[in-house]
């Protein structure tokens, strides 16, 4: 039976799917349990393979707030103009800088940009050499220094304000169980600039999962996988949790390499040294979430709590010794109706959050005027794990580092979607290029397959 | 005409090396020290009377062996010892022993994890490919990623055939090697955390981040990269302490016809018409010469002897923003008595073979990270990590008769220590040191005649190195190869004619490697 089976209900699911029946296969859609959420940007390449029409980016403006030690805040907007207006309140030569630093990193966010929009490139190859030399002299200077640098070290390099260092070293840790002075940080920072206008550092929200979903040609179905059914080193189809079995030619899973290739697939079909290296796959969570509802405007639109790198880096001490944040790195998103998504770090997958939600809602009414919560909710690492697929709650199924990324992601066995088994391909956040660019590794993925 | 084809600034070991190699050439070669002995960083001080110290840099494994083959240094005074082990004392009274001998040392990992014993063979392996895929690039003058001349497009084709040549498999463990933690990079292997964490030392030395830090697993490999006739890994001690490796390597030059002259401190590099032209001594002696190597470190070499006003701006901003951040101090110790470590008593059991050692104080990575958490803001580790050796076992002449002498390399102690460096607070490094080590030997404090505390501070005082980083410049993967010391200038060569590097700022870095100013010499002597 010619069918492809996609798990995943999420934006690089959904994109594989329609990609492939575009291209003539029957298509099924397992979503699974959890409800995914779009974050990031969505390639123009993806937009224009689907045809799709209406997506929506959506910044806050500032895109984000960040409280200044002698009150009032620093806001960072996505108009240039004004956020040296802002910065220069706080600094006139960080002011002065601003323009050139977004100018230089947007340059590499772009080169970001276009390896994210295809299959990762052969490092050594010559055409990867001459795409890297067309971003000229300064710019490959930039790229090769930036990339493995600690991102404290890069906005050390530029500016002295404690507040704007530590609004943007706080892109450099994201889900991340590094510190701002750990190595690598700043090309993290550089990540989640990637489609995002100059001076922007933050990725967006869209309405791309509905966009998607709203397309005809795939058939949806929500349901668990158990296990993906193997014969004679081939895909024959898919079981069910509830028992049923789907025939299918070809599996495209989105979940994350280890529950793709360790749990669906029975053990004997593949390597073990494979096995090996995937359970070597690093995906450490290290976030917790809040969604507080306020009865008014807190008088922000997205608000940063990471007064400095030190403060950053001290909160990730705790973490790197297992514990939560005493004083955690917070990060507030409120909508119009006045819902706030905290993203909370560090909380370690496994560590006691029971107080968590106290500390950081005392930390954030200092910060929202007279607005009141009427109810709010905490997710640990773990309950993300289980409403969101994140293993061990790391929302990049990998650890996004350099050494798990683009020709290394999620392992350089795996890195173009393809599994050794044959039918059996992997899409998703821990593919290339990662989470935070919405449907990229699912377009990549679609396109490998169809390459053949 | 100038008497000199190349005056060299500096003689430490990379200094003498670019000079010996210059004047086997045939070039006239002037090598200028500050001090009044020659060595740099490796040398040798009677401290304290009858107690000879290697005061800074005290162990040898990563010196080339072309350069020891070249300038035939054995025949110059070179005698190289072989340390034989690691021991890493355990909070628990136990000790883990790394051995040599093969057999000896997979029955003590064994005791300690049958995994890891197992694993550790092809561990070993691995990191033999990675060194020796590496080690081509040792002796090369990088090339320049961002140039379109044909020498530097052909450097680049050869580099990626190199790496290509490598095969799949081991590319990607160079790329892992080169981008991840030596925590992260250790943990796919081994499970026993004295064993992590003393192996994970290694990627931490010189450098101002932890063991989980991405960066660190090349640091490590940079110290696997030692090569002691014919052997990998070997790491030994100099007969006579370190500075016997530069006595040798100044013999070498000197019989090949280089004039070193000590006490003669330049001040500034002549320059006209953006070209060097010689230097000028800090006693006011102009001396002219063709070319002008430095082995001092770039900001030293650029910002103090040149002067910013001959440099473009770009330049100037690239050294600045280089980074020294030294982190490791030494304790020198002249003890009465050998220490008698609790895990392993050297009695007539044990005998006292482990004393010809190293000592790791190293028992988790955890410990590691804690001792890096300090220093991160600006504080000494209250428990430091240590790598102690006893040159005396090896070498006795290094101490009277009955006596010995220990040397401790320390980290962390932050050149960026809050309140800066003082006269206490070198003490209380010292005290830490001390204490430290009296929790796995606790006689060493009654057997204490001198100490001697070295500070980051206090080795730019007395050598010269900027912020006191031993490696003249972060190792990290944002200042190796191609980006050494800046991008665009790492073939030795410099924005102004004339005038060279030589010195460990450049690729491929410290460790008394003598690669850099061996490269340096190679650059110069190819150069029309």
């Amino acid at each position: 039976m010619n069918r492809t089976v996609v798990i995943g209900g999420g934006a690089d699911a959904l994109v594989v799917a329609q990609l492939l029946a575009a291209a003539g296969r029957e298509v099924l859609v397992i979503e699974g349990g959890n409800a995914p959420e779009a974050e990031g940007w969505v390639p123009p390449q993806v937009l224009r393979a689907l045809k799709l029409q209406g997506l929506e980016l959506h910044w806050p403006d500032p895109w984000i707030s960040v409280p200044l030690p002698a009150g009032g805040k620093l806001e960072l907007w996505r108009d240039m103009a004004r956020s040296v207006e802002s910065i220069r309140r706080v600094s006139a030569r960080d002011a002065e800088r601003w323009p050139q630093f977004c100018r230089r990193v947007a340059r590499l966010a772009r080169f970001l940009e276009a390896l994210y929009a295809e299959p990762p490139p052969d490092p050594l190859s010559t055409g990867f050499a001459w795409r890297a030399r067309r971003l000229g002299g300064r710019g490959l200077e930039d790229l090769l220094r930036i990339l493995p640098m600690p991102v404290a070290e890069l906005l050390d390099d530029w500016f002295e304000n404690d507040a704007l260092k530590g609004a943007l070293g706080g892109a450099g840790v994201l889900h991340l169980l590094q510190g701002p002075r750990s190595g690598g940080t700043a090309f993290r920072l550089l990540h989640h600039h990637v489609g995002c206008a100059p001076g922007v550092f933050r990725a967006p929200r869209s309405n791309v999962l509905e966009l998607l979903r709203r397309l005809p040609r795939v058939e949806l179905q929500g349901a668990a996988v158990q296990r993906v059914a193997v014969k004679a080193g081939a895909v024959a189809g898919v079981v069910l949790n509830d028992g049923r079995e789907l025939e299918a030619s070809m599996v495209v899973s989105s979940a994350d390499p280890r529950r793709s290739l360790l749990e669906f697939v029975e053990p004997g079909w593949l390597d073990p040294e494979l096995i090996r290296a995937v359970r070597h796959v690093r995906r450490r969570g290290v976030t917790a979430r809040l969604r507080v509802q306020l009865d008014r405007s807190p008088g922000f639109g997205a608000l940063a709590i990471a007064p400095s790198l030190d403060y950053l880096e001290r909160a990730y001490d705790d973490a790197k010794h297992g514990g939560v944040s005493r004083q955690p790195y917070v990060e507030a998103r409120c909508d119009e109706r006045h819902r706030l998504d905290v993203h909370i770090q560090y909380a370690p997958h496994g560590a006691d959050c029971s107080k968590l939600g106290d500390t950081v809602l005392a930390m954030l009414s200092e910060h929202w005027g007279d607005a009141a919560p009427r109810e709010g909710e905490l997710l640990s690492p773990q309950e993300l794990a289980h409403a969101e697929g994140w293993p061990e709650g790391q929302a990049h199924h990998a650890e996004l580092a350099l050494d798990q990324a683009l020709w290394m992601r999620p392992l350089p066995e795996l890195a173009r979607y393809r599994t050794p088994i044959a039918g059996l391909w992997m899409c998703g956040p821990a593919m290339h290029p990662g989470a935070g660019v919405a449907g990229a590794a699912g377009y990549n993925c679609a396109r490998e397959i169809l390459r053949r | 005409m100038p008497k000199f084809d190349a005056i060299i600034i500096g003689g430490g070991h990379n200094g003498l090396v670019c000079a010996a190699y210059l004047a086997r050439a045939g070039r006239k070669v002037l090598v200028l020290e500050r001090r009044e002995r020659v060595g740099g960083a490796a040398m040798t001080e009677e401290v304290f009377p009858g107690f000879r110290f290697s005061v800074f840099s005290y162990v040898v494994s990563l010196l080339r062996p072309e350069i020891i083959r070249d300038l035939e240094l054995p025949r110059h005074g070179l005698h190289i010892l072989p340390l034989e082990s690691t021991i890493t004392p355990l909070d628990n009274g136990d000790y883990l022993g790394q051995w040599n001998d093969h057999d000896q040392n997979r029955r003590e990992l064994a005791r300690h994890s049958l995994r890891d014993a197992e694993a550790y063979d092809e561990f070993g392996l691995m990191l033999h490919q990675m060194a020796r895929a590496i080690k081509p690039l040792l002796g090369m003058a990088p090339p320049d990623p961002t140039s379109l001349s044909i020498a530097n497009l052909s450097g680049m084709a050869e580099l990626a055939r190199h790496f290509r040549g490598l095969g799949d498999k081991r590319f990607h463990t160079l790329h892992k090697l080169l981008t991840m933690s030596s925590a992260d990079f250790l943990d796919e292997w081994f499970e026993n955390e004295a064993l992590k964490a003393t192996k994970s030392a290694s990627g931490i030395i010189g450098t101002m981040l932890g063991p989980r830090s991405p960066g660190t697993a090349y640091v490590l490999l940079h110290h696997y990269m030692g090569e002691l006739d014919g052997v990998f890994r070997a790491w030994g001690f100099a007969k006579g302490g370190n500075g016997s490796v530069s006595a040798a390597i100044a013999s070498a030059a000197q019989a090949a016809g280089a004039e070193i002259r000590c006490n003669a401190a330049v001040a500034k590099v002549l320059i006209s018409r953006g070209r060097a032209k010689g230097v000028v001594l800090e006693n006011g002696d102009e001396i002219r010469a063709k070319l002008v190597v430095s082995g001092a470190d770039p900001r030293r070499t650029f910002m103090q002897l040149v002067g910013e006003k001959h440099l473009p701006d770009e330049f100037v901003e690239s050294i600045q923003r280089f980074r020294f951040r030294g982190s490791s101090a030494k304790v020198n110790l002249a003890l009465g008595e050998l220490p008698d470590f609790t895990c392993l008593p050297a009695d007539g059991i044990n005998g006292r073979a482990h004393l010809r050692g190293a000592f790791s104080i190293s028992p988790s990575v955890a410990y590691l990270e804690r001792a890096y958490d300090d220093a991160k803001y600006g504080e000494i580790s209250r428990r430091p990590y240590m790598d102690i050796v006893i040159p005396s076992m090896l070498d006795p002449a290094m101490a009277p008769p009955g006596k010995h002498v220990m040397s401790i390399f320390v980290q962390y102690a932050p050149y960026h220590v809050n309140g800066g460096w003082t006269d206490a607070r070198r003490e209380a490094l010292g005290d830490a040191v001390v204490d430290t080590l009296a929790q796995y030997a606790p006689n060493v404090k009654g057997a204490i005649l001198h100490r001697q505390v070295v500070t980051p501070a206090d080795i730019e005082r007395i050598v010269g190195l900027t912020e006191g980083n031993i490696f003249q410049g972060e190792l990290s993967l944002q200042q190796m190869f191609f980006l050494r010391p800046v991008p665009a200038w790492a073939r030795y060569r410099t924005p102004l004619a004339g005038l060279y590097q030589c010195g460990a700022g450049t690729h491929p870095g410290g460790g008394v490697m003598g690669a850099s100013g061996r490269n340096a010499a190679r650059a110069i002597l190819g150069a029309p």
